[in-house]
């Protein structure tokens, strides 16, 4: 049970996803994205094992995204009539408004819950694995993307390395964000010179071991879909229609 | 005699963005089972041979070939795209970049999928190739997590799976340390005996594969044959003698030097002194602690305990350019501002920078930046240098010029210690040495007391330099 999200096929999440934000793009009351959100977090709970600390820190700065959201429709939000239900400080806040303002908020915190869970339950090489398997993405990108993903952390390890040195040679650490931001430049000159000599003899490593973009037609580690696939997409647009016409019968 | 499978005639070669041919008149040809090395300086186009015979180039690079190259009895030109490469396979040089996928039974699987293998197929193969190198117990291990060596020896089994008739290797042991190359090439030998394997590779540091070639191939500067001989085995670069310059002043005392790093205790309290002029070797296993003990020294780590007494310490990185701040090398020398206009064209002039003085510090050659990485430590009043793997991946006439360049600055009263695996460099070089080993320092040995012994050596992943009785008695 606890596996069901980290076991299904990523596209098919990956479809999932993308199928239920679009549907609720389409929903402007509050109670739809509500319950959505309430659905995302529970089924979170129930069927998968995440970091939650690490799941409560992003969505800290998903909640501060999600009430400049409120906080904007309110205050700023264009004047749609109704009847006004709060005034403070010279601003009239009516209940069309307040419900939109909810409806935006709720639907910036479904969001950032769904990616979260895509994000988190889905490892990131059997995605691409998959969307080549299942989505026909081209070979071609596939690899060059699994490459770049091989090449991270011998990025980070240069990227450290040219900022000590250089720290060394006197350097001076900026004060201002923006310069610091500024004298990054310094230390990705180096770098990018040397990641694209890497990733030419990386594209001749691949080609001289018979690689040429063409599909495959066979694969070591098929990605399938099966049983609890169907079963998950069955869970996840439960969720969606429940919240769908309950949020549209509640308001 | 076996069959014929390369065949060149004629052929020469050239970039599109070249005035120059880079090979020029090249013709021989190649028999199954045989061990072929081609050699020749830098820069000479040896690389460039060895990819025009797996169809690398000329259609990555739009190069212009002229004459024929004839592999298995067919024109080169009559292969589709991918075709050759299931029949000659290469091995790169170097072992960070030629792996894509995590783990090694998925590179394998990789390969595989590349030659449209069954999938019923690919798990005997997989495990048929593993045992065939001796690397089953690798299968699930991460390939970024393995040693330079390893990976080297995985990226020889990506190639091997496919059944080739010929290995292409590029230079395949300028990463990896004496000790792990020695390994490589008789566990290569070993290979090649077992499959009748036809092998041809680019190398220059002949030394270390004994007597594995059976051939040799020489290129000139002038992308010609220079000569096609039966390979007599190398002796290593053999370096002019040095005296020991050291003055008694002391340069660098360290005291009780220890560095944690979340908890992990990476150099364990450490002590030493060096005088002002002497060279010493900083020597000891992948992962001793040896760039911990470096890194501490000049101050880009933070050490626990201890004290460091010096007049400063510069630090050379492998790759000097990631010290490299400005757009023209004269300012580059002049970035720190410690140092007077006379003082800085004195040094200049010493490491022969005035010719570059308005070049940018990326686009000059590798000893080149490597002056001017020295030249800005000195400039900034650091006149102990600590080089970080300064030999790696050096031909002969690198290796030299680095000999003289450090010879030069120690008369010149800089004190330098150098991390290297190279010790026939290091016993030409060296005063004293540091060995470390499991982040302790073993200790500081005069020069001549390490090379004889084996047992000290060994136990550090080093090699004993060959020609040790030569050294031995010139030292008498």
């Amino acid at each position: 049970m606890r596996n069901l999200l980290h076991s299904m096929n990523p596209s098919v999440k990956f479809v999932l996803v993308t199928v239920s934000m679009l549907t609720i793009a389409f929903f402007f009351n509050p109670w739809t994205p509500l319950l959505f959100w309430l659905g995302i977090i529970l089924l979170q709970l129930t069927m998968s094992r995440i970091n939650w600390k690490l799941w409560l820190l992003f969505m800290l700065l998903f909640s501060i995204g999600a009430f400049g959201y409120l906080w904007t429709t309110v205050v700023f939000g264009a004047d749609t009539g109704g009847t006004v239900i709060l005034s403070f400080a010279g601003i009239d806040v009516t209940d069309e408004q307040w419900a939109r303002a909810l409806s935006l908020a709720f639907r910036v915190m479904a969001f950032s819950t769904l990616s979260l869970l895509f994000a988190f339950t889905t490892d990131p090489v059997k995605f691409i694995m998959s969307l080549m398997q299942q989505l026909k993405l081209s070979p071609k990108l596939a690899y060059g993307v699994m490459v770049g993903y091989q090449f991270l952390p011998v990025m980070k390890d240069e990227f450290i390395q040219i900022q000590q040195a250089q720290r060394l040679r006197g350097a001076e650490t900026e004060k201002r964000s923006w310069q610091r931001l500024l004298a990054m430049r310094r230390v990705l000159i180096p770098m990018l010179a040397g990641a694209v000599r890497k990733a030419e003899r990386s594209a001749f490593a691949m080609e001289a071991r018979g690689f040429t973009g063409e599909p495959r037609s066979a694969y070591y580690r098929p990605v399938r879909i099966g049983r609890t696939d169907w079963l998950m997409s069955g869970v996840f647009l439960a969720i969606l229609l429940a919240s769908c016409i309950g949020g549209s019968w509640m308001s | 005699m076996p069959e014929e499978i390369f065949s060149l005639s004629g052929l020469s070669f050239r970039f599109p963005e070249d005035e120059a041919k880079t090979l020029n008149a090249i013709s021989f040809s190649v028999h199954r089972g045989e061990r072929l090395v081609i050699s020749g300086p830098s820069g000479c186009g040896k690389s460039t041979l060895l990819y025009l015979l797996n169809r690398l180039y000329p259609e990555n690079c739009d190069g212009l070939v002229d004459g024929e190259i004839k592999l298995f009895g067919k024109s080169a030109n009559g292969y589709a795209p991918g075709e050759i490469n299931h029949r000659v396979a290469t091995v790169f040089q170097d072992p960070d970049s030629q792996f894509c996928m995590p783990t090694v039974e998925e590179e394998l699987a990789f390969t595989l999928e590349n030659l449209h293998t069954p999938f019923a197929e690919m798990e005997p193969r997989i495990t048929a190739v593993l045992e065939k190198t001796g690397l089953a117990h690798l299968r699930n291990t991460v390939i970024q997590s393995l040693s330079g060596g390893m990976k080297q020896r995985v990226a020889t089994a990506c190639a091997l799976i496919m059944d080739p008739e010929v290995l292409l290797l590029d230079e395949p042991l300028s990463h990896l340390d004496p000790y792990t190359a020695r390994q490589f090439v008789h566990w290569l030998e070993e290979l090649q005996q077992q499959s009748n394997l036809t092998i041809i590779a680019v190398e220059h540091r002949l030394d270390s594969w004994e007597s594995f070639f059976g051939r040799e191939l020489e290129l000139g500067c002038d992308g010609r044959i220079v000569a096609d001989q039966k390979f007599m085995p190398r002796h290593p670069v053999s370096f002019p003698n040095r005296q020991c310059v050291a003055q008694p002043a002391m340069a660098l005392r360290a005291e009780g030097l220890s560095v944690t790093i979340k908890d992990k205790q990476l150099l364990a309290p450490l002590a030493f002194t060096v005088n002002r002029g002497e060279v010493v070797v900083i020597a000891g296993p992948n992962g001793s602690g040896k760039s911990t003990l470096v890194k501490s020294l000049c101050g880009i780590y933070k050490r626990n305990t201890g004290t460091i007494e010096s007049d400063g310490i510069g630090y050379v990185p492998q790759s000097p350019e990631y010290l490299f701040l400005t757009q023209s090398v004269h300012q580059e020398v002049a970035f720190s501002g410690a140092s007077s206009q006379p003082e800085l064209d004195g040094l200049m002039a010493s490491l022969r920078l005035e010719e570059i003085r308005d070049a940018h510090p990326f686009a000059i050659s590798h000893g080149q930046k490597r002056r001017v990485a020295i030249a800005a430590m000195l400039a900034d009043k650091r006149p102990v240098l600590v080089m970080d793997e300064p030999t790696s991946g050096q031909d002969t006439a690198a290796l030299l010029e680095l000999f003289a360049l450090i010879d030069q600055r120690a008369k010149g009263g800089t004190t330098l210690l150098i991390v290297t695996h190279d010790m026939e460099f290091a016993a030409s070089l060296a005063d004293s040495v540091l060995l470390i080993k499991g982040g302790q320092l073993t200790g500081k040995f005069k020069a001549k007391n390490v090379w004889s012994n084996e047992k000290l050596l060994a136990s550090h992943h080093l090699l004993a330099p060959k020609g040790v009785a030569h050294l031995a008695e010139s030292f008498a």
